[in-house]
């Protein structure tokens, strides 16, 4: 270790003043309060969600039981009779989110064995490149990719799909979640100890048996957690959606025609409303996203704990 | 156990292995299909956009319907300065709740229960999505929770500094003078006597006040700066650089505040990661040598675990150039501003955004140029790439 | 990670995109970016206006690409003032007019009932001012064949609640048997409730909303649906048509009066020919803003300027004694609307007939 690079010994007070002291009593209080802004903004954001929200559920034409119940969403599309059942927003998103996961997990999860149990170095040293290249492109240029790639070229030679489609966009958010998903799964698979790897190999097992009957299942905590983690962020996944998947909220399991997520109608209210604080479309704004926020919140909250779990296991 | 189970089985060795060896291609066939998925997705990207590159293209800004003439130029500066605001905003408050959580372990039980509440608040922010932060964005920097009152036209902003109020009228040789206004809350002003002014080119001048029913002037210096008595001059704010005012309403600062919001997980994740690796070693001796907490945080901790904190950041705002969701809802989907940033409460187009709003025009030139902005959008993330690298190489070095 | 790999990849990428130039293919090679040419007032080097100030433009997305021709060309001379033009639809430019957060409200119709209410309570004048026609266009898919005219009572099946068709067969036998998809403006656009007025309003009945339909303030993302769905039909104003003309066709529509199938043309539109969709689109302006110079002079550049400003957006300049009229307006400052009478029912008629002094509604 280089020694001189970093602890300058000259520059080391020689011993605790008591000036030096109140400064460092004076610097823990900041820190802490620099730490609180954290916690200001999980609360500011919950505090908001129910205040806004309450708005909407007080409107004397806004009953909260058909807000879970009713198969469609008209806000801001129709005056008169108002539809605003979350139902048909709830099938959009999952719609999508199913579409992706059926493409990042499988894949996701295979990347991670390769990596972890077969690749070579070379192999390896091309691949994670990939996978973090992957990782950083924005989520506008996946959604451009969508609508302008894969609907038209991909999907449409196939059959009846619409031009804006559910299946874009969730095999687009499937590619984002991929490089999550397969290194959340390496992770996993990474702490599980080699002594149970090579117990099997003594006992004759192939690679593949190996990696199928003894590490998958001890890391399968690991992998619930990689997979809990990649659906919250699928689910509040905006541009693509915006972008590929339409603006009309359907309640149908049909991924050819255009569906609405909740993430995507809360981006298309705001570009196509003034947003009059205090109007019906502004407090469905709020509840929408009330719903979205619980959803992905209470999902990381099982994946980061589970996650959690898992690592003790074995440390 | 299970293993001896499961391998006690009849089956051939031959058909095991065969077995083992299809599984390793099916592995690495899928494994590269991330690197297919990459490769296509450029080549689409460069293939659309790439005709459309050119130095215009860097410097011009949107023009309606002119495809060739239209630019990313104010989309460029305008991300630059949102990340600007949003690192300087992210990091120190960032740093600084990294070296509580890792430094600051406390001893009560109060103390242990708020560090596990900050400590699993941080990891579950991180899993909130952008559109909820933009959200958030809007109600507290925006409108800022409806405390100081609303923007409204023709009327100066509830508090407001680093604007000046001028009067402006029309001369009779059709140009453009300006003089101090005194109220700024006073719309119009009717010029009945003679006042100093500035003209068109900033000198000043004096305002010559006829009567309605004398004859104009026919020379145009003079006819460049006399008006009837009567005539009106409107209010008119020339705002500093520093302008600033209350609330926030659709702004730069709004955008930068928001999206500093939206890293503030990952920029304490970083620098917990950084933190955490400086050996032990190190700050047993600092404590050694008689220095109390903060000293040896500031001197030892800090310094050595820089270069990984600024990895970290740099791979924060790589994210956020590239956030649009959050931005939609704050700055609205700005594409085009006439002048380019003046202040911090201007509103300026930004690259993500730029991109989703010519995405969607029915002008099909667009899509493509939308293809361009994206490809100045990936050579930015991949220059930002590289220079964290080259941090991290560097330090790496110094470890060694 | 190897830097030198990331160094690799910028240096390729950025390579291979200036290497796409040459594979064309969609992208035609653009011309290299030319400073516009200030066009108005005879050129020749002037110094640059120091008129400041800011302008607020809200409403219709229909008579955006006006407003936004007029800022080009206004900012061509007077490049210091500020615009800020948006289009979320003319109910919302209303409001916010109304609420006196806007300067200028584009509107592709003229003002209700309500709307004049809820400015009057909140004391808020305003200048009512007609800018240009329109022919609200009904568009259809390049690929659809089958359509080469519609009646007024074909739109009402096709369009309304009651009706509400579910495929082309429904309407014509010889016609595919395929569900339409249709794509028209929301509830806040001034272009939904002028159709709406023309094919629903004496039943009391509305526009359709159901899972064939759908509704978007932003007429780009309506011509981007009709033009990726064969099976598509929809609506919007004419500009937008233009625009998108080589992808999109449009449809003859019969006029009542004369039963002749009419297409949408600038000189169907301006006799009137083209009916019942031709419509006059609108100004309001908000009065105290309109004290302020650069507002005032903005409009009067406008109206000074109103056939190539008009033209060149893509729609169609009114008769001239309307225009003169206009000019009346601002300089005398008659605000009010004219479109109802002193008892509250609407006016009807031709524009120059309407829009005269004696008409206000004080």
């Amino acid at each position: 270790m280089a020694s001189g690079d970093f602890l300058d010994l000259s520059k080391l007070p020689q011993r605790s003043t008591v000036a030096s002291q109140r400064w460092s009593s004076l610097m823990t209080i900041v820190l802490v309060v620099c730490s609180l802004i954290s916690v200001l903004t999980t609360l500011g954001i919950i505090a908001m969600l129910v205040y806004e929200a309450s708005g909407f559920f007080a409107n004397d034409q806004i009953r909260l039981s058909r807000f879970f119940t009713d198969t469609k969403w008209t806000v801001g599309q129709t005056q008169g009779e108002i539809h605003y059942g979350i139902l048909p927003l709830l099938s959009g998103t999952l719609r999508i989110t199913a579409i992706a996961m059926l493409i990042a997990l499988p894949l996701g999860v295979i990347t991670a064995v390769y990596l972890s149990e077969f690749a070579s170095k070379r192999v390896r040293s091309i691949l994670k490149p990939a996978l973090e290249v992957l990782a950083g492109i924005p989520t506008v240029v996946l959604g451009y990719f969508a609508m302008v790639f894969i609907t038209p070229y991909v999907l449409q030679p196939l059959g009846d799909f619409k031009t804006f489609n559910a299946a874009a966009a969730g095999i687009a958010v499937g590619i984002l979640c991929l490089p999550l998903v397969t290194s959340l799964a390496e992770d996993a698979l990474r702490a599980v100890p080699r002594s149970l790897r090579e117990g099997a190999l003594g006992l004759g097992a192939t690679r593949f048996e190996t990696t199928v009957k003894v590490v998958l299942p001890a890391a399968l905590s690991g992998i619930i957690a990689a997979f809990l983690l990649a659906l919250a962020r699928a689910i509040g996944e905006t541009m693509v959606v915006a972008l590929a998947a339409g603006s009309t909220p359907t309640w149908t399991l049909d991924p050819r025609l255009q569906s609405q997520t909740m993430a995507g109608y809360i981006v298309n209210t705001f570009q196509s409303e003034s947003v009059v604080p205090g109007s019906l479309s502004y407090y469905s704004i709020y509840s929408v996203a009330a719903v979205l926020f619980v959803i992905t919140f209470g999902i990381t909250v099982l994946g980061q704990y589970i996650r959690r779990r898992f690592r003790e296991v074995y440390n | 156990m299970a293993i001896s189970n499961t391998l006690n089985r009849t089956r051939s060795v031959g058909s095991r292995k065969s077995f083992d060896r299809g599984f390793q291609i099916i592995c690495l066939l899928v494994a590269s299909l991330a690197i297919v998925i990459l490769v296509m997705l450029v080549t689409a990207i460069l293939f659309k956009g790439g005709g459309w590159l050119s130095w215009g293209f860097l410097v011009n800004s949107h023009r309606e319907n002119l495809p060739e003439q239209s630019g990313v130029g104010q989309a460029i500066i305008g991300s630059l300065v949102v990340c600007l605001i949003c690192g300087l905003a992210a990091m120190p408050i960032g740093i600084a709740t990294a070296v509580f959580l890792e430094e600051y372990q406390p001893l009560s039980r109060l103390g242990r229960l708020l560090h596990g509440f900050i400590q699993l608040n941080v990891s579950n922010l991180a899993g909130v999505p952008s559109i909820v932060y933009g959200i958030l964005g809007v109600t507290a920097f925006v409108y800022m929770f409806g405390w100081f009152g609303q923007i409204q036209a023709n009327k100066p902003p509830p508090v407001e500094m680093g604007a000046s109020y001028f009067y402006q009228t029309k001369t009779l040789g059709k140009k453009w003078v300006q003089f101090p206004a005194s109220d700024r809350t006073k719309q119009v002003f009717v010029i009945e006597s003679s006042l100093s002014a500035f003209n068109e080119s900033g000198q000043p001048i004096e305002l010559n006040v006829i009567d309605r029913s004398a004859t104009a002037p026919t020379e145009p210096e003079l006819r460049d700066r006399t008006v009837y008595a009567g005539a009106t001059a409107s209010i008119l704010a020339t705002k500093r650089p520093w302008y600033f005012h209350l609330p926030f309403s659709k702004s730069v600062l709004s955008a930068g505040l928001t999206l500093a919001l939206v890293i503030l997980p990952i920029v304490i994740i970083a620098a917990q990661e950084a933190i955490r690796a400086v050996p032990s070693s190190l700050r047993e001796a600092a404590y050694g040598l008689g220095a109390n907490k903060w000293q040896v945080v500031s001197t030892t901790v800090l310094p050595s675990a820089l270069p990984g904190i600024m990895t970290g950041a740099i791979l924060a705002m790589s994210r956020a150039i590239g956030e649009a969701a959050p931005l939609l809802a704050v700055m609205g989907g700005v594409i085009s501003t006439t002048n380019s940033l003046g202040n911090l409460m201007d509103k300026s187009p930004v690259l993500p955004v730029t991109i989703y709003r010519w995405a969607q025009d029915e002008n099909p030139a667009f899509e493509n140029l939308a293809a361009a902005a994206i490809i100045v959008l990936l050579v930015f993330l991949l220059l930002m790439n590289s220079i964290a690298i080259l941090v991290r190489n560097r330090a790496e070095r110094k470890y060694a | 990670m190897n830097l030198r790999c990331w160094l690799a990849l910028s240096v390729a990428l950025s390579f291979c995109s200036f290497l796409g130039c040459d594979r064309g293919g969609v992208a035609s090679k653009p011309v290299p970016a030319e400073k516009p040419s200030v066009a108005i007032g005879g050129g020749g080097a002037a110094p640059a206006s120091s008129l400041s100030g800011k302008v607020d433009i809200q409403g219709s997305s229909t008579v955006e690409p006006i407003s936004i021709k007029a800022k080009e060309l206004f900012n061509a001379v007077h490049p210091k003032v500020e615009f800020s033009v948006s289009g979320q639809g003319t109910s919302n430019g209303f409001e916010a007019l109304s609420k006196r957060e806007c300067d200028i409200c584009d509107a592709s119709r003229s003002i209700k009932k309500e709307e004049l209410e809820r400015s009057k309570a909140n004391s808020t004048q305003f200048i009512e001012l007609p800018i240009a026609y329109d022919g609200l266009t009904v568009v259809v898919n390049k690929g659809n064949d089958w359509v080469k005219q519609l009646t007024v009572e074909q739109l009402k099946q096709i369009f309304r609640e009651d009706f509400a068709v579910k495929t082309w067969k429904d309407i014509d036998a010889s016609w595919p048997d395929q569900k339409i998809s249709i794509y028209a403006p929301g509830i806040k656009s001034g272009t939904h409730d002028y159709f709406v007025e023309v094919i629903g309003k004496r039943d009391g009945k509305k526009l359709r909303s159901d899972e064939q339909t759908t509704l978007s303030e932003d007429d780009k993302q309506l011509a981007i649906g009709v033009k990726g769905d064969k099976y598509a039909i929809g609506f919007f104003g004419y500009s937008y048509y233009e625009a998108a003309k080589s992808e999109l066709t449009a449809i003859a529509i019969v006029n009542p009066k004369s039963g002749e199938a009419v297409l949408p043309s600038p000189q169907s539109i301006e006799t009137n020919n083209y009916a019942p969709l031709s419509r006059p689109l609108f100004w309001y302006i908000n009065s105290e803003s309109l004290q302020r110079a650069e507002v005032r002079e903005f409009v009067d550049f406008a109206f000074e300027n109103i056939s190539k400003v008009v033209t060149e957006a893509g729609y169609v300049p009114l008769p001239s004694s309307v225009y003169s009229a206009v000019q009346a307006h601002i300089e005398k400052g008659l605000n009010g609307p004219h479109f109802f009478d002193t008892e509250g029912k609407e006016r009807h008629g031709p524009l120059n007939e309407t829009y005269v002094e004696a008409n206000l509604v004080k």
